[in-house]
């Protein structure tokens, strides 16, 4: 059975059976089940070459996520699909192995296979690289900061004002020597949690020392190595991480000379990956909403899709928050924090 | 004759039906719009839809208590159910709620596309992740309502919240931000029981308190605000009657929402509501809402304002012999007696505090001097 026949055994015009495949939240919910339910029967699969022709659409979007095997960006990729599903796209995933250059492959690969519209998870590239290929009249959004990058649809979290809620949160604890494990990546992020340390450090009249803050890989081993290196000169009472990757590391650095969390040394990640609220003791982090980023990230790619560069909306920021989880890591007894 | 102006637009009648699970959907809401609601409030929209915690209300004679009720359906879903709404004929006002101002805009931007005649800020549930409502900080609400107000042309009215210091403060805020009204007040932070055998409480954390719990508190609200700021207001907290519509109405607010009452006895409440109301106007002598509007406040001191009257309590009607004896039980001054077939008050007593007038059942005391 062609669109034709469907049309005529429904007893209503090709558009409408067109609408039911494409736009079906504008069909009469009747109307929409007596065509499905003809589709269903027919078998009936659209061409979607054919659709792809007659609308300039391949009804196809691409996500270039920074690391793979990364379960985070697997949550935020969740999110775009949601939408993407959603709107009858389906979506090509690229590996960005956290390079530029594989970065840039997959994006003249998306580009090349047509797709409506790109997301870029945390990118590496340069400003110029993406302006070149929004010009050929693909739309991108990005998520997260890693570059400073201007002028796009982009989803941001205030990592900053979470750093100073959980710095705070630290410093209300007690704590007074504390130290940052800074990670590699994402960059803007990682600055932004590093200017949010400082500024309340300071807001408390404590010294910023360059000794307690350390560079490490964005990584379990990263937050091993850098808390092993940080613990055998220095004496901090309280390591915060810009990642929970890097504070599960940190912990079982800890574990393994001996001490003690959250008794000798509390521990504070940023993220809350979904091992955070496992890991013994549970980990107290700040909250990245990332199934929520990739459903922004989508909305916004939507919308510019949909727009079709006809009305050319200015570009828009959505920035969320970050939620305290505070947990058992960093030595809150009572229960009540964890709760909310 | 029921008619009122609220935010610019002309409702039929001041009832609106809030944001909850009675609005779930657009067939829901076309219940709403049908049973004669002066306009409906859709369950308000967040960013990202959550699983609902069950169970997540409880309910007794008095009120109710909410975990967290907000809608199951992503933003994308609401274009059509709000054409459903829009298609019963129905004034649609879209509830959106979130932590940023960026995404407040974002839905709120979406939900004017999808045919909402006016958006509601919903930042103030008691029951959500943080034990400070958003709401309770003026320079918040004041950042998000800009930020909305300036991403729709509709108008934009901010639910507040009575968990905060100064209502009137935070509605200032609104106000100068550019916020079309202000609705109060949220649900209030609370448990609603304990029960004693299990120890459990109704439900396993903290919710959003509704209905009678909460009407006094509403209507402190909205006179306080009426008082302060001059802004529309819509009055919310334990309306079911056309009583307590006009109690809010008399306090200054032009429309008032109705929630709790139709979750526990049905979408009928709302006709009933209007048809009460229109009756008593129309006895009453009233053409408008307008000329309700208010009338309460001009009976309403400060306290610097009152003035010391030396009343003291009068029984009238005399002899009392009803066989009750609230008032001087509760006379904590000592002052009221029962003899063997009446009731004296003994005026060197008598410190005239008023608690009798409102005790007695017959109303049979009076403050005079």
């Amino acid at each position: 059975m062609n669109i034709k026949q469907i049309a005529k055994e429904a007893g209503v015009s090709v558009a409408t059976v067109s609408r039911v495949l494409n736009h079906p939240e504008n069909v009469a919910p009747a109307t929409r089940e007596k065509i499905q339910k003809i589709i269903d029967q027919a078998e009936y699969k659209p061409n979607w070459f054919a659709q792809g022709l007659n609308f300039n659409k391949t009804k196809t979007i691409g996500i270039i996520v920074p690391h793979i095997l990364n379960t985070m960006y697997m949550e935020i990729a969740k999110g775009v699909e949601d939408v993407a599903l959603q709107k009858g796209y389906i979506t090509f995933i690229g590996n960005g192995e956290m390079n530029s250059n594989a970065e840039n492959s997959y994006l003249q690969q998306l580009e090349m296979r047509r797709v409506d519209g790109i997301v870029i998870m945390f990118t590496s590239l340069e400003e110029e690289r993406l302006r070149e290929i929004e010009k050929k009249g693909v739309p991108i959004v990005l998520i997260g900061e890693n570059k400073k990058i201007e002028g796009f649809n982009i989803v941001r979290v205030d990592c900053k004002s979470g750093a100073e809620k959980m710095v705070k949160h630290l410093v209300a604890s007690g704590h007074r020597e504390i130290a940052l494990l800074q990670g590699s990546d994402p960059e803007t992020e990682s600055m932004d949690i590093y200017e949010g340390y400082c500024n309340v450090l300071r807001e408390n009249g404590i010294e910023v020392k360059k000794n307690l803050v350390s560079q490490v890989a964005n990584s379990i081993e990263g937050g091993y190595l850098g808390a092993k290196k940080m613990i055998a000169s220095e004496n901090p009472d309280a390591i915060f991480t810009t990642s929970d990757e890097i504070a599960y590391g940190a912990m079982d650095a800890l574990k393994d000379a001996g001490v003690r969390v959250p008794e000798d040394v509390a521990i504070a990640g940023y993220g809350n990956n979904r091992m955070s609220n496992m890991v013994e003791p549970k980990l107290t982090t700040a909250e990245l909403p990332y199934h929520m980023m990739g459903v922004y990230g989508a909305r916004l790619l939507f919308d510019l899709i949909e727009d079709d560069g006809k009305n050319k909306p200015e570009p828009k920021v959505i920035t969320l928050q970050s939620k305290m989880k505070v947990r058992k890591s960093c030595g809150h007894k009572e229960r009540i924090g964890e709760m909310f | 004759m029921v008619k009122t102006n609220f935010l610019g637009l002309e409702l039929k009648n001041p009832l609106i039906v809030s944001a909850g699970p009675w609005n779930r959907d657009g067939g829901a809401l076309v219940k709403s719009i049908n049973a004669g609601a002066g306009a409906v409030v859709t369950e308000s929209v967040v960013s990202d839809t959550l699983l609902d915690v069950r169970p997540r209300i409880a309910c007794d004679d008095k009120g109710a208590q909410n975990i967290r009720l907000y809608s199951d359906i992503q933003i994308e879903g609401w274009e059509r159910e709000i054409a459903l709404a829009k298609n019963a004929g129905g004034i649609v006002i879209g509830s959106v709620s979130a932590q940023t101002p960026s995404e407040l805009a974002y839905l709120a931007s979406k939900m004017e596309r999808y045919g909402c005649d006016a958006i509601e800020l919903s930042v103030s549930n008691p029951a959500m992740e943080s034990l400070e409502v958003v709401a309770s900080h003026p320079d918040v609400m004041y950042e998000m309502t800009k930020e909305v107000v300036s991403s729709v042309k509709v108008p934009v009215m901010v639910k507040l919240s009575q968990n905060t210091t100064n209502i009137a403060t935070v509605a200032k805020a609104v106000k100068a931000a550019g916020g079309a009204g202000v609705s109060a007040i949220n649900t209030v932070r609370g448990i609603l029981g304990v029960d004693i055998e299990t120890a459990k409480p109704a439900l396993s954390t903290y919710g959003g308190i509704s209905g009678e719990y909460i009407r006094p508190l509403g209507l402190a609200s909205v006179a306080t605000i009426a008082q302060t700021v001059d802004i529309p207001l819509c009055g919310i907290g334990g309306v079911s009657s056309a009583e307590n519509a006009l109690e809010y109405i008399m306090l200054g607010a032009s429309a008032v929402q109705v929630g709790t009452a139709v979750m526990r006895e049905g979408y009928e409440v709302i006709g009933k509501i209007a048809r009460d109301l229109e009756n008593w106007m129309e006895i009453h002598g009233y053409d408008s809402v307008e000329q309700v509007r208010g009338k309460a406040l001009r009976n309403m001191k400060s306290f610097d304002e009152m003035k010391f009257e030396p009343a003291v309590s009068t029984v009238e009607d005399m002899p009392c012999v009803d066989e009750c004896n609230r008032c001087y039980t509760v006379c904590v001054y000592d002052a009221i007696k029962m003899n063997e077939n009446n009731v004296t008050v003994d005026k060197n007593e008598c410190s005239g505090c008023g608690l009798c007038t409102f005790a007695c059942p017959a109303r049979k005391l009076r403050l005079k001097w």
